[in-house]
């Protein structure tokens, strides 16, 4: 090949592992997603037919189906909002002057490095109905009666995503303290000698220049959540009924345990959309807030 | 520096109870696992008499516990690897050479990036089928590196900004791009590789999704996988599972404990710069 000159072959070489990992990993399975979600493709036989828009016609027609888009929606909205009420303040606390704030930083920061599945477990554990679990045997203790908790279907997404801000707040309370510990201290001064309070003082300089961190941090709170598996998983495993069921735990049951890959890949498609959807009009319009910033 | 004041002191009383709130889960799994069952239910909280170890033998007779943390160190260091050589090496080569097709790569990079695994599990699978690479550490390897793409991102953004005088001083010298690149460049890029091996290394470490799709067969499960089957196997014996999830817990700990500082620093500025 004339056109790719000797001087640019060693740097062919060096792209090329990354290139095709990505191509086999992401790229060809993106393809075949959007592919097989028009056919009714079972994922074994070598014969299957196109079959227009009848996966998706049915994904808006099959009750748990879309019980677990609500779902994941639900707790993909919930918990960021959550989180982010909770993080500001925390990164607000760990900026002053306590003698405890990097062992404090430290406690926080710990569930981020545990794995979601054994977070879920350990909840599982405190939260069980039985009377091995932490909560009913203080409840037990002092006399009362049991409750339900995870076999709640009611209860259950809200423990659910209690549990799930419990997991990152730590985290994105870090990214803010790094992004406050970022601002000018002059605007600070300069507000004091003004006379400003402590809250117009966060209102009108730490809220708004904490623009970069809340973007950051929404998008990965939002991503995370709404394509969150192992937490869910471990903590309700969907239950009870439907209640939890996630749509990651959903498009599993349905094109690998029961073989209905089309069908399944239609819901990847759907999911695939709402994500994107989210991510990029949550990054829009936040970013424009960073812009107004400068 | 502001003096240290009595409301800060009151401050520091008031957040002892919400860290209590993040301690407890933990202090209650760590405790529990050195009691009886009736001690536990008479007092959850309270310390064990005594350093009752039964609970750890039981446990540790159940699972491979060795096997499982090789499984896990072995896949995990392999792809931690992979993705930087890959990530590093590509990432230089489109930082650098400013053609056509390196400028489309850098596109098509971006194209899926942010497309979750989650919705491309399924085409994986069966790809993944077609190559045999299915219950192998191998294809868990793979799967993994695909980390690469991330590393990428961070090395280009950091190429960027070195100058490539050393590069070109090299290049009259005669060195080759191989060379230049693994004996001068690499050595500069030392911060994001600090920060590409602790992520991956945390991430790889505690995935489940992609283990539990990929690596079902018992011989070759991760800790984390092992966990999972434990709790298939004995749901309702608590008095195994929860000394076993504190063993399968300490490796991720301890490596808490030695890079702390430099995770933090990492996720942090990793989170806003990027």
């Amino acid at each position: 090949m004339r056109f790719i000159k000797r001087k640019e072959f060693p740097y062919l070489l060096f792209v090329l592992p990354a290139l095709l990992i990505y191509s086999t990993i992401t790229i060809i399975p993106v393809i075949n997603t959007f592919v097989y979600s028009f056919t009714n493709f079972d994922g074994l036989s070598p014969k299957f037919n196109f079959i227009g828009i009848a996966n998706y016609l049915k994904v808006f027609t099959t009750n748990n189906v879309i019980t677990s888009f609500v779902n994941s929606i639900e707790y993909g909205l919930v918990s960021p909002v959550l989180v982010t009420l909770l993080a500001i303040p925390l990164a607000l606390l760990l900026d002053s002057q306590m003698k405890t704030r990097n062992i404090q930083r430290a406690v926080f920061f710990f569930p981020s490095v545990i794995s979601a599945l054994f977070l879920g477990y350990i909840w599982n554990f405190i939260l069980s109905p039985s009377d091995y679990g932490l909560i009913n045997g203080i409840l037990l203790a002092l006399g009362r009666n049991k409750l339900l908790l995870l076999s709640d279907p009611g209860m259950a997404m809200v423990l659910l995503i209690l549990v799930n801000v419990w997991c990152s707040t730590g985290w994105h309370a870090c990214i803010y303290l790094a992004n406050i510990q970022m601002i000018d201290k002059s605007y600070y001064e300069a507000a004091e000698i003004d006379g400003a309070g402590g809250f117009d003082r966060f209102k009108t300089i730490t809220l708004p220049n904490l623009a970069p961190a809340m973007t950051v941090s929404v998008m990965l709170l939002l991503t995370g959540s709404l394509k969150a598996f192992d937490l869910p998983f471990a903590l309700t495993n969907g239950g009870p009924g439907y209640a939890t069921t996630m749509v990651t735990q959903t498009i599993i049951t349905e094109g690998i345990n029961s073989n209905r890959v089309g069908f399944a890949s239609a819901m990847s498609v759907l999911f695939l959309l709402v994500i994107s959807v989210v991510t990029i009009f949550q990054v829009r319009s936040m970013g424009k807030r960073e812009e107004n910033l400068s | 520096m502001k003096k240290y004041k009595l409301p800060t002191f009151l401050l520091e009383v008031c957040m002892f109870f919400v860290c209590a709130v993040f301690v407890i889960p933990i202090y209650y799994l760590v405790v529990s696992t050195f009691k009886t069952q009736a001690q536990i239910i008479a007092s959850p909280l309270g310390l064990p008499t005594s350093l009752n170890l039964d609970n750890y033998v039981k446990a540790l007779g159940t699972m491979h516990f060795f096997q499982n943390f090789l499984n896990s160190f072995v896949i995990t260091s392999v792809a931690v690897v992979l993705i930087v050589v890959c990530g590093s090496m590509a990432a230089y080569a489109i930082a650098r050479r400013k053609n056509k097709f390196m400028n489309f790569l850098g596109i098509y990079f971006l194209i899926g990036f942010l497309v979750p695994v989650q919705t491309t599990m399924l085409p994986l699978f069966l790809v993944m089928k077609n190559l045999h690479a299915i219950n192998t550490l191998p294809g868990m390897i793979f799967l993994h590196s695909n980390g690469c793409v991330f590393a990428f991102f961070l090395y280009r953004g950091f190429i960027r900004t070195l100058p490539p005088e050393l590069e070109e001083a090299a290049f009259m010298d005669g060195a080759g791009v191989f060379r230049t690149f693994w004996s001068i460049v690499f050595p500069l890029l030392t911060p994001v590789t600090a920060t590409v091996v602790i992520f991956n290394t945390m991430w790889i470490w505690n995935d489940f999704l992609l283990t539990y799709l990929f690596l079902s067969s018992t011989s070759k499960a991760t800790l984390i996988m092992q966990v999972y089957n434990g709790m298939g196997q004995y749901i309702n014996d608590w008095s195994i599972m929860m000394p076993v999830l504190v063993l399968a817990l300490l490796p991720m700990v301890i490596f808490y404990l030695a890079m702390q500082k430099k995770i933090m620093g990492g996720l942090t500025a990793g989170s806003i710069k990027g």
